[in-house]
């Protein structure tokens, strides 16, 4: 079944070089584990209607989502800032005497918690991408602008030449306008 | 030719601990490139603060001492793998304290009313409780991808195993604490 599967993702007159086949692989891959989890993951219908009539599984599932919750109440307790501090000074403490001298040591132990890459550019993240929606407007606006100001500007010379060939005639329009 | 001779053994002797010294300056680095995860993972076992200073005074001990001061390959693995198991004993010497307590005072351990079963610290003293009895090589992997919320790549390397054997444990690990949390309950 795989096999039918991975056949009929390939189509006919799919490209077997080198440089698609991890690609085509990674895709594949990523197919099949969907399709799997679709059919056999905790969300797939059966699946769900069988732990609603069993009481086994779903005392096993409320077990391991009781061992979730647990893990993310363990996380979510936050330590006291300057907790780092007080460890980085009772572990130097202990360290040799040229180590606990070191001008590194008296930073280390003045050090507070800092936020992560992530969390710290997390804050700038809205007005980042404020401004970008921005920038992409104006330079929308900008391209939408000038061409039409150019598509303007032809027409309306357009119009003129051929307003005074019809006055003046061709051959003087033409030495006007194309001189 | 007798002076001299002295001169420079103690100039030899003076000369490697120095060198020595300055090599161990390595360890004030990775305190400060990997204090502050190191710290988190700690709270996160021992969710009291002496027990995760103690803890993290223990493992940088154990690295300025490691195999005669020389610096591990792996600084960040030895440095997560040494704190988890410094944790570890910690936290068992604390739940037997506890336990011989309760026998002595007479506290009941049940958990009987909803409110009870609700309340988030129990519950984590609970899971804390069960992990202390997780075997070593679940534990590892439990306490590296969740409560230090390294990768499983990262986890790989470092317990010398795959990635995807990394995985394996957690689920394992993840369903003996259910199994047990569950009886722990009852």
């Amino acid at each position: 079944m795989t096999m039918r599967i991975i056949s009929r993702f390939k189509g006919p007159g799919a490209d077997t070089s080198s440089n698609t086949v991890p690609n085509k692989c990674k895709r594949i891959r990523t197919w099949l584990y969907k399709a799997v989890n679709s059919q056999l993951g905790i969300e797939a219908d059966w699946v769900q209607k069988h732990i609603a009539q069993c009481p086994r599984c779903t005392r096993r599932l409320a077990a391991v989502g009781r061992v979730g919750l647990a893990l993310a109440a363990v996380k979510a307790q936050p330590h006291k800032n300057d907790l780092l501090m007080r460890a980085n000074t009772q572990a130097i403490s202990v360290l040799k005497h040229s180590l606990r001298q070191a001008p590194k040591a008296d930073e280390l132990k003045k050090r507070l918690p800092q936020p992560r890459l992530l969390e710290r550019w997390g804050k700038y993240g809205r007005s980042a991408a404020n401004l970008a929606a921005c920038a992409v407007i104006l330079l929308l606006m900008k391209v939408g602008v000038f061409s039409s100001m150019g598509r303007f500007q032809s027409e309306g010379e357009k119009g003129v030449e051929q307003y005074y060939a019809s006055r003046i005639g061709q051959d003087l329009a033409n030495e006007v306008f194309r001189a | 030719m007798f002076g001299k001779g002295v001169s420079s053994e103690l100039l030899a002797d003076f000369a490697l601990p120095v060198a020595a010294e300055q090599s161990q300056r390595w360890i004030l680095s990775a305190m400060a490139r990997h204090g502050q995860d190191l710290v988190t993972m700690l709270w996160r076992i021992l969710g009291n603060d002496q027990d995760v200073c103690d803890a993290y005074q223990s493992t940088f001990l154990q690295l300025a001492h490691y195999q005669s001061r020389c610096k591990p390959e792996h600084v960040k693995a030895y440095i997560f793998r040494t704190a988890s198991n410094a944790a570890i004993t910690i936290l068992r010497r604390r739940i037997a304290e506890k336990n011989r307590l309760s026998q002595t005072i007479g506290i009941p351990q049940s958990v009987d009313s909803p409110e009870k079963q609700l309340d988030s610290k129990l519950l984590v003293e609970t899971l804390r409780c069960c992990m202390a009895q997780l075997p070593d090589h679940l534990r590892d992997v439990i306490m590296l991808r969740d409560l230090a919320e390294l990768s499983y790549a990262q986890i790989g390397p470092m317990l010398g195993i795959t990635p995807a054997t990394a995985r394996v444990y957690r689920c394992k690990a993840i369903q003996l604490l259910a199994v047990w949390m569950g009886k722990e309950r009852d």
